[in-house]
């Protein structure tokens, strides 16, 4: 299995994981804060549902927890069925959740701030909100999902505007999931149930759509999330596909990355040493393999920082983490 | 459209699927009997269920833990949302025969893979299925035949699928019990990744000939170097499988039988019927499709009305489906898959190799309160569309307590109960006067039509199929 993909003039080297039963269990949706930290939206089995905050460094083993965000429960500052995740310029974290119809603030440290919305279809009500981006005016673009729509609030709550009802024709979606803003304020929405992915510009207007039902190139199975890099390739969370497809700016295919985690986690690995039985039945299968693939991958972000991206590998509990490069050289063959 | 009509449709809807809204039963009796045969029999033409859909807010079901509760929740909802409910129904069927468990197998996944198996082929010949569960991890694991060596024979499976899931005990030996296990040596699954740092993986079905015992086998009066699927050949053509297989589904479809161990010294409730059925097997190479239909439109199932009493899964399902509100996976579709298990069946987890016992087992002072009270919470929600329906209905049906009394227990059926039952429902619905369905009045009188509604699913009538 080669690690690097060579792809045309770009390539993508698959870097490492982060990832542990006990400390990435389900991420659902990833956002970046200050130098190398990043939240994840953590489920929990059963209900309980919260914000796990890390420091992701460059290379294997320098992730460390910082703190648990929020806790179970449908009071101020509880959270159940969290969703998205997005920072403001003053990474403020603003978190929906999909059972009480209504998006948590807590400050950089954890602290409640507020929370607004509803169950309902008027303004600033929703019905299963679940993904969440930040405009270029620090303004919020909020998927509401069940009234297949977005939803502009300001960082305070107030409502001002939306766009989108149900159906499959352009501006319209069905049961939407992610979104993300590129670098000249356009949007884009994972339009979940229409297997697509749906570009407007900063105001709204229709831009272009994306992929149709299916498993091949430019097809998607239950679209969950896209993030979009500094040179504008487009990155498709292909859920149900358990994969990700990259695109150019112009939609031409690019690339699928289906996972490549050949090596366990820090955290993993400590949970392997610890355990020789785990130990030697991991020696007893034929191959490792399925370990290291996607399993329903629900979020995909770009850290422009960095230059890389990361997967929020759902099912598999972890972040898989691919570096875009650009100064690669490919080693002399004989070496 | 004649009330028997409706009442034949009503009684079809119950026992191949889950019951079915009275727009529905009504667009069906326009459609003919036979044709919603036809269409039940037909799942193939509609759009499955998107367990995406569900899994988007369950995703912690996708290789689900172990934890009570948390594997069937899936499974609740394609019941809940299903248009094919015959299929779902012979997932049930064939569950309470292949009865495995999460208790020992401890990975509810694979046992929703089998789960699948009968969605796939319940309808089709019943070798296939049989071949297929043979291959099953969850069934190799449930019944130890990955324990089952060449040179250390375990009898588990061999033994169940000739007691259970073929002939039935008194049909063979113990010997032929011995030689059947022989011919599965080598049946096994590949080594698993643990489950204990990145979830659970999917298990896979291997053969291996080196554990194979490929010596000779006298086998039912057979002699031969036989494999499992040689087995299965033989077991399948001794008449005592179709009777056996025939009497599983009177049992289930037609009208309660007693439990599967008193069959040996039991005659059938209707041996006409068996015979019926057995030989639509026999003719059919085992076309479980064709059995269904010469079931399903036989004199012996339409004269079966309220005959049998309903299992857990077609209480609660049966409800959600009628009153509706159900359909978005949500925190409550957890808790109707554990209502389920509180009235006495914890589905992917039957209490051993022989299923559920059924019947009027279903019933004891516990489980009839669990049933009576999660209808009657169900049914007095208001804003469910189902309920909402029904309340329309009762309102152009008159004003009188006596009219309201009978047209509930027309929509929740048609039901027919004793007479003392109809006069105390009236009595009661007679408390308040008419009903009156003016502004002023209509919520009130919305309320007591729930009331009623309420004191209907309590009934002794209401708890047969």
């Amino acid at each position: 299995m080669m690690l690097t993909k060579i792809v045309g003039e770009r390539v993508y080297d698959f870097s490492h994981v982060v990832g542990g039963r006990d400390q990435v269990m389900g991420p659902l949706a990833v956002a970046f804060g200050r130098d190398n930290e990043m939240y994840a939206v953590v489920s929990a089995l059963g209900g309980g549902r919260g914000i796990t905050k890390y420091t992701v460094g460059l290379y294997p083993g320098e992730e460390e927890m910082v703190q648990r965000i929020g806790e179970s429960g449908q009071g101020p500052g509880q959270l159940m069925w969290t969703s998205g995740i997005a920072l403001d310029s003053d990474y403020n974290i603003y978190v929906t959740d999909a059972m009480t119809d209504r998006i948590s603030v807590f400050s950089e440290g954890g602290d409640f701030l507020r929370s607004f919305g509803s169950s309902g279809n008027g303004d600033v009500q929703f019905s299963r909100p679940s993904g969440i981006a930040i405009d270029q005016d620090d303004n919020l673009l909020v998927v509401d999902t069940m009234n297949h729509r977005v939803q502009k609030l300001s960082r305070d709550g107030r409502y001002l505007s939306e766009w989108g009802s149900e159906g499959s024709d352009h501006g319209q979606f069905r049961a939407p999931w992610g979104i993300t803003t590129d670098a000249d304020g356009c949007i884009y929405v994972a339009d979940h149930l229409n297997h697509r992915i749906q570009k407007f510009d900063a105001e709204a207007g229709f831009m272009f759509e994306l992929g149709s039902k299916g498993s091949g190139d430019y097809e998607f199975d239950h679209p969950s999330d896209v993030a979009i890099d500094p040179d504008g390739d487009i990155y498709v969370c292909d859920w149900a596909n358990h994969r990700v497809q990259a695109f150019t700016a112009d939609r031409d295919y690019v690339t699928t990355f289906i996972g490549d985690a050949q090596e366990l986690s820090k955290w993993q690995l400590e949970y392997v040493r610890s355990n020789p039985d785990v130990y030697k039945a991991r020696r007893r299968v034929y191959t490792l393999e399925p370990e290291w693939r996607f399993a329903l991958p629900s979020a995909v972000e770009f850290d422009s920082r960095n230059s890389r991206l990361m997967v929020a590998d759902t099912q598999r509990w972890r972040i898989q983490i691919y570096n875009k490069l650009h100064d690669y050289a490919d080693p002399q063959f004989n070496i | 459209m004649s009330s028997n009509e409706l009442s034949q449709m009503a009684h079809l809807m119950r026992r191949a699927g889950f019951g079915a809204t009275r727009d529905e039963l009504e667009r069906r009796v326009a459609d003919g009997y036979e044709a919603t045969v036809e269409d039940l029999l037909h799942p193939e033409a509609y759009e499955p269920v998107d367990i995406f859909q569900f899994l988007r807010y369950y995703h912690f079901q996708w290789k689900p833990g172990t934890l009570g509760g948390i594997g069937q929740t899936g499974w609740v909802w394609r019941m809940i949302n299903t248009q094919t409910p015959l299929q779902e129904k012979m997932c049930l069927f064939w569950h309470q025969i292949f009865a495995t468990g999460v208790s020992k197998v401890d990975h509810y996944d694979e046992i929703t893979d089998m789960i699948d198996i009968f969605r796939e082929k319940g309808l089709g010949k019943y070798r296939d299925l049989l071949l297929e569960v043979s291959r099953n991890p969850a069934m190799l694991f449930w019944l130890d035949n990955h324990e089952n060596h060449a040179t250390a024979i375990n009898e588990n499976w061999g033994r169940e699928l000739l007691e259970l899931f073929t002939m039935g005990v008194g049909n063979y030996t113990e010997e032929d019990v011995y030689e059947c296990s022989r011919a599965f040596t080598g049946w096994t699954m590949t080594p698993k990744l643990p489950r204990f740092h990145m979830g659970r993986w999917d298990w896979y079905f291997e053969y291996r000939p080196d554990d194979h015992d490929d010596g000779e086998k006298n086998f039912l009066g057979h002699t031969g170097n036989f494999n499992g699927e040689d087995i299965i050949d033989i077991v399948l053509a001794h008449p005592a499988t179709a009777r056996f297989i025939a009497r599983h589904m009177y049992s289930f479809f037609v009208a309660d039988e007693v439990q599967v161990p008193a069959w040996e010294h039991t005659p059938p409730r209707d041996p006409a019927a068996i015979e019926v059925l057995a030989n639509a097997l026999t003719e059919s190479d085992f076309d479980i499709e064709h059995t269904l239909r010469v079931l399903f439109n036989s004199d012996f199932f339409k004269e079966a009305q309220f005959t049998k009493v309903k299992n857990p899964t077609e209480v609660v399902i049966g409800t959600l489906r009628m009153v509706g509100g159900a359909e978005l996976a949500g925190p409550e579709t957890f808790d109707y898959s554990n209502h389920i298990t509180y009235m006495g069946q914890e589905l992917l987890n039957p209490p051993s190799v022989e299923g559920w016992h059924s019947g009027v087992e279903w019933i004891n002072s516990g489980s009839l309160m669990k049933r009576a009270n999660f209808v009657a919470d169900m049914v007095r929600e208001l804003d469910r569309p189902g309920v909402s329906a029904i309340i329309d209905r009762v309102k152009t049906s008159g004003a009188s307590p006596e009219s309201a009394v009978d047209t509930c227990l027309d929509l929740l059926g048609p039901m027919v109960v004793k007479d003392e039952t109809r006069e105390e429902l009236i009595e009661h619905a007679s408390t308040h006067g008419e009903f009156s369905w003016d502004d002023a009045n209509e919520a009130d009188s919305a309320r007591r039509v729930a009331e009623l509604l309420q004191l209907i699913v309590a009934t002794r009538e209401y708890q047969f199929a």
